[in-house]
């Protein structure tokens, strides 16, 4: 009986974490590229990186769904190593990477391009490479905005719902995540169900916002007490 | 030795420079928007010019021609930003540190120390930069970028930021600065007063080109054309053309003042008679007279201008028949009280100090 629930809930989980680390990477990286870009495609490739927000969920799981089905180019190719994605577990990750990419981008592009260049420039000039800059420079004056485009990206891979059900189907215990698991649970009748998933999601999602608060709230607390040591000439 | 050649187009203009600087200290001055920073920024590798050569020290650093362009990383060039540009999330220990993160790590605790003992900074080691003053920042700045020992150090307006006092005693600390760092200096003023204290030579540059590269003396004294005249504080600068060159002595017909003046020229074989020219004075050397003599004007002060340290004082010529034409007189604080607005005074203009500038 647990299982119906635990099982939704632990994949749901997986889903999330394994999603919210490739969104990181991928994002990151993007934003960082196009950040620095300068070529004639820069709004066209841009466009194209914020497209899965914009268009409904349904429609990017329809567009993955020709990718990686068995006739799309992608499909084809992992047929050469015996791999089907569709209605697989990793179809789930991929569906939840395609929707929360576009926030992860947008935010940290923006947030990096606060950054002041001269301080990145500065760092160039004292020997360090690209990759230094960007971790020890970069990354660390842009942290708010990326910590804040993390947490909106896990949240978007955790009620990734219409991509998902395209792309991954409903098969429980192995694709169906807690939001694909309640409404199936409606269609069901089975209100009882449903309830105690929305229960479970609601946990996770005050649990995390406390998380955050209190991570805030600690951060604040440095930056006061070191604002507050005196400033001697 | 530091070569450069430059050119690179940017709005409005094109930079198109050429310099070579030795172990000295030189100072890029010029109006902004004359390229100076971009100089800097192709010599340090953070700007890639259109063409260009840059070499230190029998290093080539860039060379357009033969697709030669090292990074910033590479080039052993310090930079001095003109917001200091410190990385704010690093201590003062940190930031100094920054670029010296191979050596190990006793010694790079001792050049730290080292540093901000020279800086006079030691005990701010452990601040963040926003708990720092300008002054402090540019401390900073300067001791970080030292501290990977560049071949050449690059300063971007150093001083644009600092209120006056503190700007006095940092210019005595970076002058000191020469003493133990023997690399080039290169800094970038639109001042003339800093430009001229802190360097030995002056590149005066104007809409991407240089204009006068010299000595700073010569730069003061012997201005080579009108923009770098009034540059440099030539605040009477008047059109005229030779009449007669004799001894070293040129007499210049100038129709603004209703007469003709004399000037001492240490070149005399470049001035042909009736040859336009401009004759220009700085208003510190302009004296006042009791009487009327050779290189005199007969004038009338119209206003004058008290300054804290010294007085600016505007005569126009009294011949009868001339434009007005306005001649400042810069008078020192105890000597300004001699004359008052209206009164008539002879004004002698040294013929060793009337500079005689061929367009």
């Amino acid at each position: 009986m647990t299982e119906t629930y635990l099982a939704p809930l632990w994949i749901s989980l997986k889903t999330v974490l394994v999603a919210t680390v490739i969104t990181f990477f991928l994002g990151i990286a993007a934003a960082r590229w196009m950040a620095h870009y300068t070529g004639k495609c820069k709004s066209l490739i841009d466009g194209l990186f914020i497209l899965p927000l914009v268009l409904p969920p349904t429609v990017v799981g329809l567009g993955l769904l020709l990718l990686f089905g068995k006739n799309g180019p992608i499909g084809q190719f992992l047929e050469l190593f015996n791999t089907t994605i569709v209605f697989s577990w990793p179809a789930t990750v991929i569906a939840a990477v395609s929707i929360s990419f576009p926030l992860m981008y947008m935010t940290a592009r923006g947030a990096f391009e606060q950054v002041d260049t001269h301080i990145e420039d500065a760092a160039r000039t004292l020997g360090a490479s690209e990759w230094r800059v960007f971790w020890s420079v970069t990354m660390p004056l842009s942290w708010p905005g990326v910590a804040s485009a993390t947490i909106l990206s896990l949240a978007r891979c955790l009620g990734e719902f219409g991509a998902t059900l395209m792309l991954a189907g409903n098969i429980p215990g192995k694709t169906a995540t807690i939001p694909v698991a309640i409404y199936f649970s409606i269609q069901a009748g089975d209100m009882n169900v449903a309830l105690i998933l929305v229960g479970i999601v609601l946990v996770i999602a005050f649990g995390s916002l406390a998380a955050i608060a209190y991570w805030k709230g600690k951060a604040y607390k440095a930056r006061a007490a070191m604002a507050n040591r005196e400033v001697v000439e | 030795m530091l070569e450069v050649r430059l050119k690179r187009k940017l709005q409005g203009f094109t930079l198109d420079v050429a310099f070579k600087v030795d172990q000295e200290i030189l100072a890029i001055l010029g109006p902004s928007g004359s390229g100076k920073t971009m100089t800097l920024q192709c010599i340090s590798g953070l700007v890639r010019p259109d063409e260009g050569y840059v070499s230190l020290n029998g290093t080539v650093l860039l060379d357009t021609s033969k697709k030669i362009n090292l990074p910033a990383r590479q080039r052993r060039v310090g930079f001095v930003f003109q917001n200091y540009a410190l990385f704010p999330h690093l201590t003062v220990s940190q930031n100094v540190g920054y670029g010296i993160r191979h050596l190990p790590p006793d010694e790079i605790k001792e050049k730290i120390t080292n540093l901000l003992g020279k800086m006079n900074i030691p005990h701010l080691s452990d601040r963040f930069p926003r708990q720092l003053s300008a002054g402090q920042q540019q401390r900073v700045a300067v001791a970080r970028a030292l501290a990977p020992e560049p071949e050449v150090l690059l300063l971007d307006e150093p001083f644009s930021a600092l209120d006056s006092l503190v700007k006095e005693r940092l210019q005595l600390e970076l002058q000191a600065l020469h003493e133990f760092y023997k690399g080039i200096i290169l800094f970038v003023t639109h001042d003339l007063t800093e430009g001229y204290k802190f360097s030995s030579k002056i590149a005066v540059f104007e809409s991407g080109n240089i204009v006068q590269h010299d000595d700073k003396e010569r730069v003061i004294t012997c201005p080579s054309n009108h923009t770098v005249a009034r540059l440099v504080g030539f605040k009477n600068l008047m059109e005229g053309s030779v009449t007669k060159v004799q001894n070293n002595v040129a007499t210049i017909e100038v129709p603004e003042l209703g007469g003709a003046i004399l000037a001492k020229v240490s070149n005399a074989s470049r001035l042909m008679p009736s040859q336009r020219v401009t004759v220009g004075i700085r208003p510190e050397y302009v004296q006042l007279r009791k009487e009327a003599g050779e290189n005199t004007l007969y004038c009338t002060m119209d206003r004058i201008a008290e300054g804290v340290s010294a007085t600016n004082c505007y005569f126009h010529v009294n011949t009868v028949g001339v434009t007005r034409h306005y001649l400042m007189v810069i008078l020192s604080r105890p000597d300004s009280g001699v004359i008052k607005e209206g009164q008539k005074s002879h004004l002698y203009l040294p013929p060793e100090h009337v500079v005689v500038i061929t367009n």
